[in-house]
């Protein structure tokens, strides 16, 4: 069991009140009907699969109930750091596995 | 095989050398959910700070406010306080709106206390509970099921369980309740 | 006193003795004996059968790692349990132990002939041997090879135990309490931690308790031990015994098995018989010791022959000789120690033979002092003795050439291959490992958790390495955690200090063909198949472990990983390290079911979710089924009814006149603020702007795939303000999918959404008389059909009680749907049913409700949907908004295969003799005649008796259905092909009549 830490609640808590919620910073366009058939494809089924660091969503579900943002190292199951939503994307240099 | 448990009546599930669990008399309950900006606006209506970490809460008479989320409070109170609420609540949504939405009957509330309260709490918080402040309160889980769970002292807690989970939780504290008299 | 036991010898108490029973016979032990010890002490060698070949065998070691002794346990009715290692279960009196894989005794066993036909049984046989011809494969190979495989016998009772856990979190953990963890814990300790320390004995002691002879800091060893101990629980450690940490995870939790009742007699019943423990460590400390090697020599599996350091653990603590005349066999000095032990404690030890050239003086000389005579440079070639072992052969080996062999008689054989520290849990974690040239063994190198490794578990050898190396990772521990630590040292006599060398399979003059030297005792790997598997092409260390199972019997390779890497590495004339280990996973040892269940069993398997008119349904005879969390009553038999009988008669009673329904379950979120609208015109495919509040309208929610997803009808209380259901088992679903679109995706909407679903407690009216018995319970609202037409909702009280009302309808008839505070559903209930007496009210369950919605063509999501159907294939499309900017899935449904020819659509389907009902999932096809594998067009979705029909009914997902009403299609199944004609999905007033009441 992963121990995540919830930016919302500022505490690093057991993963059994938390909840995946698959790939970040995946944009659903503001006007869903002006996209094209390959960008709407794109925003419904494309995903990075990352071998490595992986930015990914969480939700606090059982906890402040927020979505937030992580980046997780898929191969070592390390967290890098979690960061609220809305939040900009941090650049992976800056980041080492024990971030949190 | 399943056994009716009644969730009306007030009283000692389990008691026995390690601790004691019991099932309170209703409460009125309300989730109150606001932005920032309004958040001040909420405190002077319902005359009680709605507190800004989360966990903390804040007391006043009958009334106390549990911060759960960046942008939802547990309000608790009297049921001779319930109208008030609503009213005061009411009068300032044009200005500042929220969403108050009564919960009273969505929970049952537990009480844990005795000896080994804390170790009880253990068979099914994966928290460490050592590290929850008197007076504070967290919404965790408790063997799979979503809880609030204050901790009133150092061998007391409570905890609102939505009403159909709540068997399933009695269930466990129950048990434990003789397991821990064993050791 | 039984022959082999030594008066005051050990850590038993020779003054209280236990009976037991072995096979039927009754055994004496002492209190503190194992099963193995006890047997050992009697004698007794021969414990069991191996896999394989049902070679007698008995006890190898003195602990957890045993691969040979394993036995089943009785204790008392649904205590059954196959596959105890002898060597771990602790005696207590009416103990009943049992042998396996024997028939028809332990002593002659018929399965043995496998023995004889070994060349049949060779690496890789199940893939050889039993090949052809085809058909024997069905009939005679496996029936023969299920009844002669396999470990014991399963438990053929429910469990009766009953099994717990818990959360742990400590500063601390320590594993393994032996000198290193012993010296750990205490620096930890005095540095202010929480300290937890776990011992899978059932004492600590590890090591001290096999060697009191050595002296710590000027103590015996076991004076110390005891002060060590009380010292440590006067410090608050956490010491917990029996308790074995199972698994090493994330972020230093582990897993930790603790054994509470397989040792008394008379355990309170209300005891668990195990707990897990998943403890969160800020360090965790590895002090698991080493563990030693068997040789790999002809006839190593006999009875009698063991492990030295084994032989040494049960003469020190368990005060057991395990024989009068032993030989040692050895390649490293400790077993050196073994004999001199059993030697001073009267045994006649018949020869030491090291297989190195030239052993220690000191010890050469402590021999010669004690008699002993020392075989140097020698190898053993084979042992004799059926049913223990009588005699060794062992040889000379000068220049790599074997010389003339002798033969040695002895009733025990101790070897010794030398030891391989325990890095299991350490593996566990993904730490790295590198090769010891010097010690021929992995030791771990990069650390991958906040973790610890003390003493023999990475390669030091004796009490004294141990003790400081112990003291100064628990000074580190406590550093790492902010602490500051002494440093102390230790000083110890009569340290027993060694070295050895490794082999490969000992030198021998046998044909290899004809040698039978056994790696795996348990699963019957000998070291010839190991080099079959290279030979015949395997060349990773993971295929080689595969084909010849390897180190895949229970005790996971503790036996037998190393000693099958050096034969691998050698037939591949690689270096070990490039051969590599087979990875080492959870649980260290074999771990009951019932450890991992937990309290997850019977009542408490899982939640069971009940509404508060739930408790009425039981005492009224309900059915109950469940669905998802909940179970909710299926349907309410009177006597003699079947399911189909009570439903058609439920069915009956709600169209004719009143029918009453639980719908608490439904999900319910309250929808709340000045962007309301706006997000519910987002969320679902219906408009919501112009629906005045006081009002409802069936909304209909898809995925951004354009699928359905949830369904429900949803009120307008206010401006501000909706109430939404949801079906059953999406309420949770659909109200992270709002939240998650309200957090991420509009951040801006000022609108909050709050699940009710428990609030409330749902009661449905249905039927023509369904007003006239709510009316009188109501205030504050006229409920006409003028003043409150259908699709209503409004805020009154009936019965006293406020209510949330909606007039509703999922059956097709005049329907009301009132919730009221949950604390008062049942009284309501009971109120309503009492009232609707005069209305021969019935109370239905979902069994009825589901006929009652098919007849009318309403869809269950889940059902009729399975998350590919879109809302125009639902024949749903009147619900979807056409002028609408968005809204969840809008922008899908225009992907040319959404919008393709020929999906699969939802239909009506009768067939065509009128009284077959079709099986739900039964597929569907368009020509009965064609080849098979046919083409299949659809599948049945739903299917009733429909009592208003007079006919069974079914929903159908269909290609292209809604073009193919009333064609025929073709439903075939085992006993015939149905043949059915495509409709509407509306079966019963498709004009809506009926709710125009």
């Amino acid at each position: 069991m992963l121990l995540i830490h919830c930016p919302y609640c500022d505490e690093t808590l057991p993963e059994a009140e938390f909840a995946y919620a698959g790939e970040a910073h995946i944009l659903r366009p503001d006007n869903p009907a002006d996209v094209s058939e390959e960008e709407w494809r794109d925003f419904l089924f494309i995903r990075t699969n990352a071998k490595g660091p992986h930015y990914e969503r969480w939700r606090h579900i059982h906890g402040c109930g927020r979505f937030f943002n992580a980046v997780r190292n898929t191969v070592t199951d390390r967290f890098l750091t979690t960061y609220k939503a809305g939040e900009p994307r941090p650049e992976l240099d800056t980041l080492t596995e024990d971030g949190q | 095989m399943t056994v009716h448990v009644d969730l009306l009546t007030a009283r000692e599930l389990a008691s026995s050398r390690a601790a004691t669990v019991s099932l309170l008399a209703p409460v009125v309950r309300f989730s109150l959910r606001v932005g920032a900006d309004e958040r001040d606006a909420l405190s002077s209506a319902l005359g009680v700070p709605l507190p800004t970490r989360i966990g903390q809460c804040s007391r006043q008479g009958e009334t106390e406010i549990l911060s759960l989320g960046p942008d939802e409070w547990l309000v608790l109170a009297s049921e001779s306080e319930a109208a008030g609420i609503i009213e005061a609540c009411a009068a300032i949504y044009a200005d500042a709106p929220h969403s108050l939405t009564d919960i009273s009957d969505r929970e049952v509330t537990l009480l844990i206390e005795g000896p080994k309260a804390g170790e009880l709490m253990t068979l099914g918080c994966p928290r460490d509970l050592d590290r929850l402040p008197d007076g504070e309160a967290r919404r965790t889980v408790f063997d799979g099921v979503s809880v609030v769970l204050w901790r009133d002292g150092a061998e007391r807690f409570h905890i609102d369980v939505w009403r159909s989970f709540a068997p399933h939780v009695m269930s466990l504290l129950t048990t434990g309740c003789g397991e821990l008299a064993l050791e | 006193m039984s022959r082999f036991r030594v008066a005051g010898r050990g850590r038993v108490r020779h003054d209280r003795p236990i009976q037991f029973t072995f096979d039927g016979q009754q055994i004496e032990g002492c209190a503190g004996d194992t099963v193995a010890s006890a047997l050992l002490a009697n004698g007794r060698h021969l414990m069991g059968r191996s896999f394989k070949y049902h070679r007698p065998r008995g006890p190898v070691t003195a602990g957890t790692e045993e691969p040979n002794a394993l036995i089943g346990t009785r204790r008392g009715k649904g205590r059954f349990e196959p596959n105890t290692r002898a060597t771990a279960q602790d005696i207590w009196n009416g103990l009943e132990t049992t042998s396996q894989n024997k028939y028809p005794s332990l002593a002659f066993d018929v399965g043995a002939l496998n023995d004889g036909l070994y060349m049949l049984f060779s690496a890789g046989f199940y893939y050889k041997t039993f090949m052809w011809p085809r058909s024997f494969w069905d009939r005679v190979y496996e029936p023969f090879i299920r009844a002669a495989a396999g470990l014991g016998v399963s438990p053929s009772e429910p469990d009766s135990d009953h099994y717990a856990s818990r959360y742990l979190h400590t500063d601390v953990l320590v594993v393994g309490g032996g000198p290193a963890g012993l010296a750990t814990a205490r620096r930890a300790a005095e540095a202010g931690l929480d300290v937890t320390l776990v011992d899978e004995n059932s004492e600590m002691g590890g090591t001290l308790l096999s060697e009191p002879q050595a002296e710590i800091d000027g103590k015996a060893a076991w004076d110390w031990l005891a002060e060590e101990v009380a010292a440590l629980v006067a410090l608050g450690v956490r010491i917990m015994t029996r308790t074995t940490a199972i698994g090493y995870y994330h972020q230093n939790m582990v897993g930790l098995c603790q054994k509470l009742t397989d040792h008394l007699e008379a355990p309170d019943p209300a005891m668990p018989r195990e707990r897990l423990w998943r403890v969160r460590a800020g360090q965790v400390a590895l002090a698991q010791g080493a563990l030693e090697k068997p040789l790999v020599f002809h006839g190593n599996d006999r009875p009698g022959v063991m492990l030295a350091g084994s032989a040494q653990t049960y003469l020190n603590r368990y005060g057991v000789k395990v024989g009068e005349r032993p030989v040692i066999v050895t390649s490293h000095d400790s077993a050196w120690y073994a004999a001199f032990d059993l030697a001073d404690a009267g045994a006649t030890v018949q020869a030491i033979v090291d297989t190195r050239a030239n052993p220690r003086a000191d010890l050469v000389a402590e021999a010669e002092a004690r008699n002993i005579a020392v075989l140097d440079g020698h190898t053993a070639t084979g042992t004799k003795g059926r049913l223990r072992v009588k005699s060794v052969r062992v040889n000379p080996v000068k220049g790599g050439s074997i010389g003339p062999g002798r033969t040695l008689s002895c009733d025990c054989l101790l070897m010794s291959g030398g030891w391989t520290p325990s890095l299991h849990l350490f593996s566990h974690t993904k730490g790295t490992l590198k090769w010891d040239e010097e010690t021929q063994t992995f030791l771990p190198d990069r650390k991958a958790e906040a973790c610890q490794i003390a003493g023999a578990g990475r390669g030091l050898w004796g009490i004294e390495a141990a003790l400081n190396d112990g003291a100064a990772m628990g000074a580190a521990a406590a550093e790492a955690l902010g602490k500051a630590a002494k440093t102390v040292s230790f000083r110890v006599q009569n340290d027993r200090t060694g070295s050895g060398i490794t082999h490969t399979e000992l030198p021998t003059d046998r044909h290899p063909s004809q040698t039978k030297a056994f790696v795996d005792f348990q699963n019957d790997v000998m070291a010839k198949d190991l080099r079959l598997a290279v030979r015949e092409g395997m060349r990773s260390i993971e295929h080689v472990k595969r084909y010849t199972t390897n180190g895949m019997a229970t005790d996971q390779g503790k036996m037998s990983n190393m000693n099958g890497l050096n034969i691998a590495a050698d037939a591949l004339g690689k270096p070990q390290p490039q051969v590599g280990l087979t990875t080492f996973r959870p649980p260290y040892t074999p771990t009951t079911f019932g450890a991992f269940a937990g309290y997850h069993k019977g009542d408490h398997f899982d939640v069971t979710r009940r509404t508060p008119i739930d408790s009425w349904a039981e005492e009224n005879g309900a059915v109950f089924e469940p669905v998802s969390l909940w179970r909710r009553a299926r349907y309410f038999p009177q006597s003699g009814e079947d399911m189909d009988t009570a439903v058609s008669r439920e069915c009956r009673a709600t169209r004719k006149s009143l029918g009453m329904f639980d719908a608490s379950t439904l999900g319910k979120i309250e929808v709340v603020g000045p962007d309301a609208v706006e997000f519910m015109n987002r969320m679902y495919t219906n408009p919501w702007t112009k629906l005045a509040p006081g009002r409802t309208r069936y909304g209909l929610l898809l995925g951004d795939d354009g699928f359905i997803r949830d369904d429900g009808v949803i009120g307008r209380l206010s401006d501000d303000r909706f109430h939404v259901t949801t079906t059953t088992g999406g309420a949770a679903r659909v109200l992270n999918m709002m939240e998650d679109y309200l957090q991420t995706e509009w951040p801006e909407l000022k609108v909050w959404l709050t699940s009710t679903t428990e609030q409330w407690a749902t009661i449905a009216l249905n039927g023509p008389n369904a007003r006239n018995l709510l009316e009188p319970f109501v205030e504050g609202l006229d409920i006409s059909d003028e003043a409150f037409p259908h699709m209503s909702i409004a805020e009154c009280t009936v019965a006293g009680y406020p209510a949330r009302l909606f007039r509703v309808s999922f059956t097709g008839e005049l329907g009301f749907e009132v919730n009221v505070p949950a604390r008062h559903g049942r009284a309501l209930w009971e109120t309503l049913f009492e009232a609707g007496q005069r209305y021969d009210i019935c109370p239905y369950g979902t069994e009825t409700m589901h006929v009652l919605r098919a007849e009318k063509g309403f869809i269950i999501i889940g059902q009729d949907t399975d998350g590919t159907v879109t809302p125009f294939d639902a024949g749903q499309g009147w619900a979807v908004g056409k002028k609408k900017r968005d809204f969840v899935g809008m922008r899908a449904l225009q992907r040319p295969d959404l919008v393709a020819e020929n999906r699969k659509q939802l239909v009506g389907l009768l067939t065509e003799d009128g009284r077959t009902k079709l099986e739900e999932g039964a597929q569907i096809v368009l020509d009965p005649n064609q080849p098979t594998p046919m083409r299949m067009v659809g599948h049945v979705t739903s299917s009733y008796r429909s009592d208003a029909m007079g006919r069974p009914i079914a929903l159908a997902l269909v290609e292209g259905g809604h073009n193919r009403v009333g064609e025929t299609v073709h439903v075939p199944m085992p006993d015939g092909v149905v043949r059915a004609e495509i409709t509407g999905t509306a079966f019963y007033d498709s004009d809506n009549e009926r709710l125009k009441l």
